[in-house]
C-alpha cells in the first residue's frame, strides 16, 4: 500500500489524546514528581514493579470494562464475579479435590457463565445493563456467600499457584505481570486494531446506525459482557494467588474502583469513546496515588478525596479543550459566564463552609492529645514503627491508636498508622508491601487474613524489618512476636460462659455478627459452637444475622430476631457496632427479659449498661493494647528484648510477661455496671 | 402590516460566519418561503427568531416591538411558533401534555388542570384535522402524526408567526394537502407563515413570496408569481444547473433481484412481486406508511420475510439479517440519515468502511493505511466536501453526509443498491450530484431501487415505477406511461 | 375508544401492578408460613427501618426521572448523620440539628448539581467522585469516632418513642405525598418529566433543563439530610459509617419501581412499591428461616427475575400487538 499523503494521516491528537488523556498524563507526571520528592523510596525500580503488581487485578477489570463502556453499557457485577470465581476455584480444589489446573478451568468457566447470563439478559431481553448488573452484583456475591456460608476460607494452595501471585522472575519482575501485559495487548488489539473493535465503537455511538451498517449488534454486545465475566474470573485467580486465599469477600468494591479508572481514562459513559491507553493512564494514576501516599506516610483517606477531585477536574479540563465545537452543536441555554461563575463560587463556598465547620466541630469534640503529632519527619533518625489496624475508622482501632500514640511519645519513635479504609481484604498486603519499600524499622499488623498476609510478612522479615502481630495473629514464622490480648478461643469461651451464666445454662439465644464473611467473627463463632457442644447442651444458638458493621442494620436485624424467635432470651453482638444496635432494639421492644451481651467498646455501650439493657461487654483494654504493641516494637528495634526473655518492662503497664513468642496483655475483661465507668475508650 | 422584521442579523459560531447581516420581513396573511442550500443559514435565522440563539448584531421586531434580548419565552409570548423537521416533542408524555406544555402560562408552582388539557388537545387536534387520542404517548406516534401534534401546538398558541421547517419531508401527498389546508386557514386569520422547503414545487403552490439565502446572506426576495423554478435554483447555487435530472438511457441486462409474493407480518408487507435488472433504476413510489421502507428493510434483512421468496440471479435466497444482505452484495442507504445512514461521531473514513471492514482488514485486523486510501478514493470520487477524512461525519453538511452514507455501500461493490429517499433534506447542488451518481452506477451494471416521495424525482430518474399501497404493490408503470396523476391514483388505492 | 383508553392506562401502570402482585404473593406466603409477620409492631418496625431508604428514594426518583443518577447519597447520608449529631452535641435543639443536617445535605447536593448541570460533567462521574471523596473525607476527619454523649433530648426529640416515630412517619408520608402530588399536578413536577424525556424539547418549551437538574440534585441532598436526621434521632449516638450501600438500595428500589433509567418515565407510587418489595424480602426470608448466607443471592435473583419477567411481557405484547395491528 502506497504511503498516505500527510493530510490523510490520522492526526496525532486522534491517536493519543482523543478524549483529553493529556490531562491525565499531566496528572500522572505531577504525582510522580511530587511523590519522588516526598515519598521514601518511591522512585525506584522495585517500587515501580510493586505498583504494577498491585494493579493487576484492578487492571484486568478496568480493561474488561473499557469495551463494555465503549458500547454504552456498564457492568457492576465484576467485583462480585471475582468473589464467585474465587470461591468456585477454592471449592473445586479443596472440597471436590480437583487438581489446581482443573479448578482454574472451572473458575474461568464460572466467569464465562456469569458473563453469559448478563449478556443474555441484556441482549436477549433488552433490559438496560445497569439494571441487569445491579441484580447480578447482588446475586453473584450472594451465591459465593451461600456456597461458603460466609466463613469457608480456602487456602494452603500449591506452591506453583502461590508463585503466580507472589513470586518474582529474576528477583524483580512480578510473576503476574505477563498476564496483565497479555491482557493489555489483547484488549488494545481488540479495540484499536480489529474489525470487531471498530464495530464496538459504532455500536456505542449509535446502536441503530450500527445495525443498519450490517453489524450484528446483539452478538457484539453479548461478546463484551462475556469477556468481562471471563476477565473477572482471570482477575479472581490472580487475586487468589496473590492473597493465598479464596473467600466470598474477594474483590469487594472493585467494580467502582475499576469504573473510576476507566472513566478517569476518558472513556465516555454514554458510549463510543475510550481507549485502552486512557484506561491504563487512569488505572496507574489511581494506584500510584495510593502507593505514593503510603510511601509519603500521608493518610490513605486522601486517596478518595484526591481521586474524586482529579476525576472531576480531568473531565472539566478535557471538556474546556473541545468546547467550541460542542457549544455550537447543542443549543445551550443562554447563561452568562459571570452568573455561572458566581453560582459556582457560592456553591463551592457553601460546601467548604460545611466541610470546614464539620472538621472544626469534630476536631473540637475529640479529647485533646488524640489528634496530636502524627510524627513529623523532623529531628535525627528516629525509628519508624508502622502499625496497621484491620480497618481504619473502626472505633475499636481508633481507641487502640490513642494508646499507640502515647507509647510512641514515651519511647521517642515515629509512628505510622495506616490501613484499609474499606472491606477489601487485599488492601492489608498492599500497605505492608509499601512499608517494605519504604523500609520502616518495625511493622505491627492486626491480621485480617492469616493465609494472605503471612507471605508478605515473611518477606518483610527477610529484609530485616521487625514484625509484630497484634489483635489477631499471622503464621508463627511470619512474625517475631504476637501481642496476645486474647485468643479467639478465649473470646469465644468467655462470651459463651457469660451467656450461660446469665441464662442459667438453659435457653435460646441469637448472634448478630459483623459482615458474614468477616474472618475474626467466624473464628469466634466456631469456638462458641464448640463450647456450646462441650459444656452447655441446653443452650441453643437460634440464628446468626449479619450487621455489616452497620449499627442501623444490627438494630433492624435484632428487631426481626426478637419477633421471629420470641423465645430468644439473649442477643450476643460480636462486632463493635452490633452491641449498641442490638441494645437499642431490645430497649425499644420493651422486653425486659432479653439480655444483651457482646464484644464492643465500653464507650459505645456505657449508657446501655447503666440502663440495664446490656449486661456485660467482653473486651480487653484496647488503649493498653495499642500502647503495648508500640512499646514492644520500640524495644525490639532497640534490641532491648533479648531472645528467650520471659518478661520486660513496658512503661506504665509495668512488667509484662513474654511466653515464647507471645507477649501477653492479659485475659479478656468483662465490663459491667460496676466497673465500666472506670474506662474511657 | 409588517408582522416581523429582521434587520441585518449577524451570527457566528467559533469564527464561522453563519449569518452575515440578513434582513427579512413577514407580512400579515402571507406565506413567505425561505429557500437555500443546506448550510445557507436558514436554521440559524430561525433559531434567532425563536430566541433559541442570540444574534451577535442586528435587530428583530415583532409588530414594531423590538425584541432585545430575545428569548424563547418572549418569542412565544409574541406569537412566534416553530415546527421543526425533527419534531421537538416529549416521547414519554401524552399528546395532551405535549400540547399543553407550550400553551400554558409559566410559573413552576402552578397547578396542572388535566381535564382542561385533554379538552384543549382534543379540540386543537380536530382543528389540525387529525384523529389522535390525547392520552397516547407521543413516543408511540408515527413521524407524520408527531408533526401534526406540533402543528396543533402552533394553532393552540394562536401563532401569529408560524415557522414551518421542512414540514412535508416525511408527509405523503394526502397529508401535505391537509397541511396546506391548515396553512390556508391560518393565513385567513391573518397569521404570517415562514415556510422552509427544498421542494420548490410546493413553494409555488403555497407561498406568496420567497427569499433565497446563500452563504449567510439574503440574496433575493421575489414574489412567487414573478419567479420560476430555474431562477430560484440559480439564485440558490449561484449558477445554472443545466439538467435537473441527468437520466440517460442505459441498456438493461438480465434480472438481478426478484421477489415472488414476498411478505412479512412484522414489516406489514404482503404479496410483493417485483424485479429489477442490471442497469435499471426501479422507482418505488407510494404514501408514507405504504410499505416502501418496510419492503426495503425486508430485502436488507432488518425485518426478515416470512412468506414468499427472494430470488437473486435466479437462485432463491434467504436474507435473515443485514449481514447476509451484505454478503449477497445488497446495499441499503436508509431514509433516516442521522440515525441510520451514518454514525455521526465517527470519522468519514471509518463510516466509509463500516459495512465492509473485511475489505480493509487482514485476519480480522484493520489495515489503517488501506482504509484511509479507500476513504480518500471515495471522498474524491463522490466529491465529498470535508476538511479531512478523519473529521467526524456529523461535521459535514447534510448532502455530504448522504454521500458518505452512499460511499459506505459503494465500498461493498454492491450488485443491488436500495436508496431510501436519497435526496431528502439535501441541498440542490448535492442533489443533482447524487442523481448523476445514480446514473453512473446504473451504467456500470448496478440494479438500483430508489424510494422517493418526490414525484418529479421518481419520474425523472426511474426506468420503471412500482407504486405501493397498504403493504402491497398496487401497480407498476413504465417510464413512458408514468405521470404524476397515474402514480397518485395508484398510491391512493 | 374507551377500551383503548383503558389499555393506555393499564399499560402505563404495568410495573406498579406487577409489583403489587409480587408483594401480595410474598404476603400470601407469609400469611400461611409465618403469621407473626403481620403484627402491628412488625409493620411499624419495618416502616421505621426502611424510612431512610424511602425518603432518599423519593429524591432519587426525581434524579432518575431527569435522566441522571446520584450514587453519592450513601456518603452524603453519613456526613449528614454526623452533622446532626455534632450540632446537637453543641447544644442545638434536636429539630434544629436535623434542619442543619438537611442544609448540609442540600449544600452537597447543590455541589453535585452544579457540576452536572452547569459544568456538564456526566452525573455518574460527578457522583462517583463525590461518593469516594465525601466518604474518605469523613473518615479522615472523624477517624471513625462515633458522636456519643449526646444530650438526653436528642433521642426521639426528647419525646416518647411512639410520638416521635409518628412524627418521622408523618414527615415521610408528607414528603412522599407532596412529591408524588407535585410530580403529577404541579408545573414544576411536569418540568422534571419533560427534562428527562427530551432536554431539547424542554428547552424549546421554555424550561431550563440545567436549572431543573440542579434543583433535583440539591433537593435529593436535602432529602438525604432529612433522612439522616430522622434516622439519627432513633438512637442516642451517631456512628461515622452510616449509609454504607444506601445508594445501591435506593437505586434498586427506584428501578424496580419502574422508573426508566433513561429518564422521563416512572413515578413515586412505583418507588414506594419498590421500597416496600425490597424492604420486606429480607425480613420475610428471616421469618421463613432461610439462612442469612443465601439472602443476598435470593435478593439479587428476585430483582433479576422481576425485571426479566417484565421485559418478557413487553416483548410478547409488542410482537402480539404488532401482529394484531397488521392483520
Amino acid at each position: 500500500m502506497a504511503a498516505l499523503p500527510p493530510s490523510d494521516r490520522r492526526p496525532w491528537r486522534d491517536r493519543w489524546s482523543p478524549n483529553g488523556e493529556w490531562v491525565l498524563l499531566f496528572a500522572l507526571v505531577l504525582e510522580t514528581a511530587v511523590f519522588s520528592a516526598f515519598g521514601r523510596n518511591f522512585f525506584t525500580l522495585g517500587n515501580f514493579f510493586e505498583v504494577v503488581r498491585l494493579s493487576v487485578e484492578l487492571g484486568l477489570l478496568a480493561l474488561a470494562l473499557t469495551p463494555v463502556m465503549i458500547t454504552g453499557g456498564i457492568d457492576l457485577s465484576v467485583g462480585s464475579m471475582m468473589a464467585l470465581a474465587a470461591v468456585v476455584f477454592g471449592a473445586a480444589w479443596r472440597d471436590a479435590g480437583l487438581p489446581a489446573g482443573a479448578a482454574i478451568a472451572l473458575a474461568l468457566l464460572a466467569g464465562c457463565a456469569g458473563g453469559a447470563l448478563n449478556a443474555l439478559l441484556i441482549t436477549g431481553l433488552g433490559i438496560p445493563p445497569i439494571i441487569v448488573t445491579l441484580g447480578s452484583f447482588s446475586m453473584f456475591r450472594g451465591i459465593a456467600e451461600g456456597i461458603t456460608r460466609g466463613a469457608a476460607n480456602y487456602s494452603n494452595f500449591p506452591k506453583a499457584l502461590v508463585m503466580l501471585g507472589q513470586g518474582y522472575w529474576w528477583g524483580v519482575l512480578p510473576v503476574q505481570l505477563p498476564i496483565l501485559a497479555a491482557a493489555i495487548a489483547a484488549y488494545a488489539v481488540l479495540l484499536h486494531r480489529s474489525a470487531i473493535g471498530r464495530t464496538l465503537y459504532a455500536v456505542g455511538f449509535s446502536p441503530a446506525g450500527a445495525r443498519y451498517a450490517g453489524i450484528r449488534v446483539a452478538r457484539r454486545v453479548a461478546l463484551v459482557y462475556f469477556l468481562s465475566g471471563l476477565a473477572a474470573s482471570v482477575a479472581a485467580i490472580v487475586y487468589v494467588a496473590h492473597l493465598g486465599q479464596a473467600k466470598s469477600d474477594a474483590g469487594t468494591g472493585y467494580e467502582l474502583a475499576a469504573i473510576t479508572a476507566v472513566v478517569l481514562g476518558g472513556t465516555s459513559v454514554s458510549g463510543g469513546r475510550g481507549t485502552v491507553w486512557g484506561t491504563l493512564l487512569g488505572l496507574f494514576s489511581i494506584t500510584i496515588l495510593q502507593n505514593g501516599l503510603r510511601l509519603a506516610a500521608l493518610p490513605s483517606e486522601l486517596t478518595g478525596v484526591l481521586t474524586g477531585a482529579v476525576l472531576v477536574l480531568a473531565i472539566v479540563l478535557g471538556r474546556l479543550r473541545s468546547s467550541p465545537r460542542a457549544r455550537t452543536s447543542e443549543a445551550t441555554t443562554p447563561m452568562k459566564n459571570s452568573q455561572l461563575a458566581i453560582l459556582c463560587a457560592v456553591i463551592v463556598a457553601a460546601a467548604l463552609l460545611v466541610a470546614g465547620t464539620n472538621i472544626w466541630l469534630v476536631r473540637s469534640l475529640r479529647p485533646p492529645g488524640a489528634a496530636a503529632s502524627p510524627a513529623g519527619s523532623t529531628g535525627g533518625r528516629r525509628p519508624v514503627i508502622a502499625m496497621m489496624p484491620k480497618a481504619k475508622g473502626d472505633p475499636y482501632f481508633t481507641s487502640c491508636r490513642t494508646g499507640a500514640e502515647e507509647a510512641a511519645r514515651e519511647t521517642n519513635v515515629d509512628l505510622i498508622w495506616d490501613g484499609p479504609t474499606g472491606l477489601d481484604p487485599a488492601r492489608q498486603n498492599e500497605v505492608v508491601e509499601s512499608w517494605i519499600t519504604r523500609r520502616v524499622d518495625a511493622i505491627a499488623v492486626s491480621v485480617e487474613n492469616q493465609a494472605g498476609i503471612s507471605t508478605v510478612l515473611r518477606k518483610a522479615r527477610e529484609r530485616g524489618i521487625r514484625v509484630l502481630t497484634w489483635d489477631a495473629d499471622a503464621a508463627p514464622d511470619a512474625r517475631d512476636y504476637f501481642i496476645n490480648q486474647a485468643t479467639p478461643e478465649g473470646i469465644g469461651f468467655t462470651l459463651t460462659d457469660e451467656a450461660a451464666r446469665l441464662l442459667g445454662g438453659r435457653g435460646e439465644f441469637a448472634i448478630v455478627t459483623g459482615a458474614l464473611s468477616a474472618a475474626n467473627q467466624n473464628q469466634w463463632i466456631a469456638f462458641i459452637r464448640r463450647r456450646l457442644a462441650a459444656q452447655y447442651p441446653h443452650l441453643k444458638l437460634l440464628d446468626i444475622r449479619p450487621s455489616d458493621d452497620d449499627r442501623d442494620k444490627a438494630f433492624a436485624e435484632t428487631q426481626t430476631i426478637l419477633k421471629v424467635h420470641p423465645n430468644a432470651r439473649l442477643i450476643m453482638g460480636i462486632a463493635a457496632p452490633a452491641v449498641p444496635g442490638a441494645a437499642e432494639a431490645v430497649r425499644q421492644s420493651g422486653r425486659k427479659d432479653v439480655y444483651v451481651i457482646g464484644l464492643s467498646l465500653p464507650n459505645l455501650c456505657k449508657r446501655y449498661v447503666h440502663d440495664g439493657v446490656v449486661q456485660s461487654v467482653v473486651l480487653w483494654n484496647t488503649r493498653d493494647l495499642g500502647y503495648l504493641t508500640v512499646y514492644t516494637a520500640a524495644r525490639l528495634t532497640g534490641n532491648a528484648i533479648p531472645a528467650g526473655a520471659t518478661s520486660f518492662a513496658a512503661g506504665r503497664l509495668g512488667t509484662i510477661e513474654v511466653r515464647g513468642d507471645q507477649v501477653i496483655l492479659g485475659k479478656p475483661f468483662i465490663f459491667n455496671r460496676a466497673n465500666i465507668d472506670q474506662f474511657d475508650f | 402590516m409588517r408582522l416581523l422584521e429582521a434587520t441585518a442579523i449577524a451570527k457566528s459560531f467559533a469564527g464561522v460566519q453563519a449569518l452575515k447581516g440578513v434582513s427579512f420581513e413577514l407580512r400579515e396573511g402571507e406565506v413567505h418561503a425561505l429557500v437555500g442550500e443546506n448550510g445557507a443559514g436558514k436554521s440559524t435565522l430561525i433559531a434567532v427568531m425563536t430566541g433559541a440563539l442570540a444574534a451577535d448584531s442586528g435587530t428583530l421586531a415583532v409588530r414594531g416591538r423590538l425584541l432585545s434580548p430575545n428569548s424563547p419565552g418572549l418569542a412565544r409570548s409574541l406569537g412566534i411558533a416553530a415546527v421543526y423537521q425533527q419534531p421537538s416533542l416529549f416521547p414519554d408524555l401524552t399528546v395532551a401534555e405535549n400540547i399543553a406544555f407550550s400553551l400554558e402560562r409559566r410559573g413552576l408552582w402552578r397547578r396542572v388542570d388535566w381535564k382542561a388539557r385533554t379538552r384543549q388537545a382534543r379540540e386543537l387536534l380536530a382543528r389540525a384535522g387529525a384523529d389522535i387520542l390525547p392520552g397516547r404517548l407521543v413516543g408511540t406516534l408515527s413521524m407524520p402524526e408527531q408533526q401534526i401534534v406540533e402543528i396543533a401546538k402552533a394553532i393552540g398558541a394562536d401563532a401569529r408567526i408560524l415557522i414551518l421547517d421542512e414540514p412535508t419531508s416525511s408527509l405523503t401527498g394526502y397529508e401535505v394537502d391537509r397541511l396546506f389546508a391548515v396553512i390556508a386557514a391560518l393565513r385567513g386569520r391573518g397569521a404570517g407563515i415562514i415556510y422552509i422547503s427544498h421542494r420548490l414545487e410546493e413553494i409555488s403552490a403555497i407561498a406568496t413570496r420567497v427569499t433565497v439565502l446563500r452563504d449567510g446572506e439574503a440574496v433575493a426576495t421575489r414574489a412567487v408569481a414573478e419567479t420560476n423554478r430555474d431562477e430560484l435554483i440559480r439564485l440558490m447555487v449561484g449558477r445554472e444547473i443545466s439538467t435537473i435530472f441527468p437520466k440517460r438511457e442505459i441498456p438493461q441486462g438480465g434480472v438481478v433481484l426478484e421477489t415472488r409474493r414476498l411478505g412479512s407480518r412484522a414489516a406489514g408487507i404482503r404479496d410483493v412481486s417485483l424485479s429489477v435488472r442490471r442497469g435499471e433504476i426501479l422507482g418505488l413510489a407510494g404514501l408514507v406508511g405504504s410499505g416502501r421502507t418496510q419492503l426495503a428493510e425486508t430485502l436488507f434483512g432488518l425485518t426478515p420475510a416470512d412468506s414468499g421468496e427472494i430470488v437473486l440471479h435466479g437462485r432463491p435466497v434467504r436474507i435473515p439479517s443485514p449481514e447476509h444482505a451484505i454478503r449477497l452484495k445488497i446495499g441499503y442507504v436508509p431514509e433516516d440519515r442521522r440515525r441510520h445512514g451514518v454514525v455521526g461521531e465517527m470519522p468519514v473514513a471509518e463510516n466509509t468502511t463500516l459495512a465492509n471492514l473485511r475489505a480493509v482488514s487482514r485476519r480480522g485486523m484493520i489495515d489503517r493505511a488501506c482504509e484511509c486510501a479507500l476513504a480518500r478514493q471515495y471522498v474524491d470520487r463522490l466529491r465529498i466536501k470535508t476538511d479531512s477524512i478523519h473529521a467526524p461525519a456529523e461535521s459535514l453538511s447534510g448532502g455530504n453526509q448522504q454521500k458518505v452514507a452512499l460511499a459506505r455501500w459503494l465500498a461493498i461493490a454492491p450488485e443491488v443498491l436500495i436508496l431510501d429517499e436519497p435526496t431528502q433534506g439535501v441541498d440542490v447542488g448535492s442533489k443533482s450530484e447524487i442523481h448523476g451518481l445514480m446514473v453512473e452506477l446504473a451504467e456500470r451494471g448496478l440494479a438500483i431501487i430508489m424510494i422517493s416521495s418526490e414525484l418529479p424525482e421518481i419520474l425523472g430518474m426511474a426506468d420503471r415505477i412500482a407504486v405501493m399501497h397498504g403493504g402491497a404493490v398496487a401497480g407498476t408503470l413504465s417510464r413512458a406511461e408514468a405521470t404524476q396523476q397515474k402514480i397518485l391514483s395508484l398510491a391512493l388505492g | 375508544m374507551r377500551q383503548t383508553m383503558r389499555h393506555v392506562m393499564l399499560d402505563s401502570h404495568r410495573r406498579e401492578i406487577s409489583l403489587v402482585a409480587a408483594i401480595l404473593a410474598i404476603a400470601a406466603v407469609m400469611a400461611i408460613a409465618a403469621p407473626g409477620f403481620f403484627t402491628w409492631g412488625n409493620e411499624r418496625d419495618l416502616v421505621m427501618a426502611n424510612l431512610p431508604v424511602l425518603i432518599v428514594a423519593l429524591g432519587m426518583t426525581l434524579v432518575i426521572l431527569t435522566g441522571q443518577i446520584d450514587i453519592s447519597v450513601g456518603s452524603q447520608f453519613a456526613i449528614c448523620s454526623v452533622a446532626a449529631g455534632v450540632f446537637a452535641r453543641l447544644g442545638m435543639p434536636t429539630p434544629a440539628a436535623c434542619l442543619a443536617a438537611c442544609l448540609a445535605g442540600a449544600a452537597m447536593g447543590a455541589l453535585n448539581g452544579a457540576l452536572i448541570a452547569y459544568a456538564r460533567v456526566p452525573s455518574i462521574v460527578v457522583t462517583l467522585a463525590t461518593m469516594v471523596a465525601l466518604r474518605d473525607g469523613l473518615r479522615w476527619v472523624t477517624e471513625g469516632a462515633w458522636v456519643a454523649d449526646l444530650p438526653r433530648t436528642f433521642q426521639w426529640f426528647g419525646r416518647s418513642q411512639a410520638a416521635s416515630e409518628g412524627i418521622a412517619m408523618a414527615v415521610a408520608a408528607l414528603l412522599a405525598a407532596g412529591i408524588g402530588w407535585g410530580l403529577r399536578h404541579l408545573a414544576a413536577g411536569r418540568a422534571v418529566y419533560a427534562t428527562g424525556s427530551s432536554a431539547r424539547a424542554a428547552r424549546l418549551a421554555g424550561i431550563r433543563p440545567a436549572h431543573v437538574i440542579f434543583a433535583v440534585l440539591a433537593l435529593t441532598g436535602a432529602l438525604t439530610g432529612c433522612a439522616a436526621g430522622l434516622n439519627a434521632v432513633r438512637f442516642n449516638q451517631v456512628p461515622a459509617n452510616a449509609g454504607l450501600g444506601l445508594e445501591m438500595q435506593t437505586i434498586a428500589a427506584v428501578i424496580v419501581g419502574g422508573t426508566a433509567v433513561t429518564g422521563g418515565r416512572g413515578g413515586i407510587v412505583g418507588t414506594l412499591l419498590g421500597v416496600a418489595l425490597l424492604g420486606i424480602i429480607g425480613p420475610a426470608l428471616t421469618y421463613l428461616g432461610i439462612s442469612a448466607y443465601w439472602e443476598r443471592a435470593l435478593q439479587g435473583g428476585i430483582i433479576l427475575a422481576a425485571v426479566a419477567m417484565d421485559a418478557v411481557r413487553v416483548h410478547a405484547r409488542e410482537h402480539g400487538s404488532l401482529a394484531a395491528e397488521r392483520s
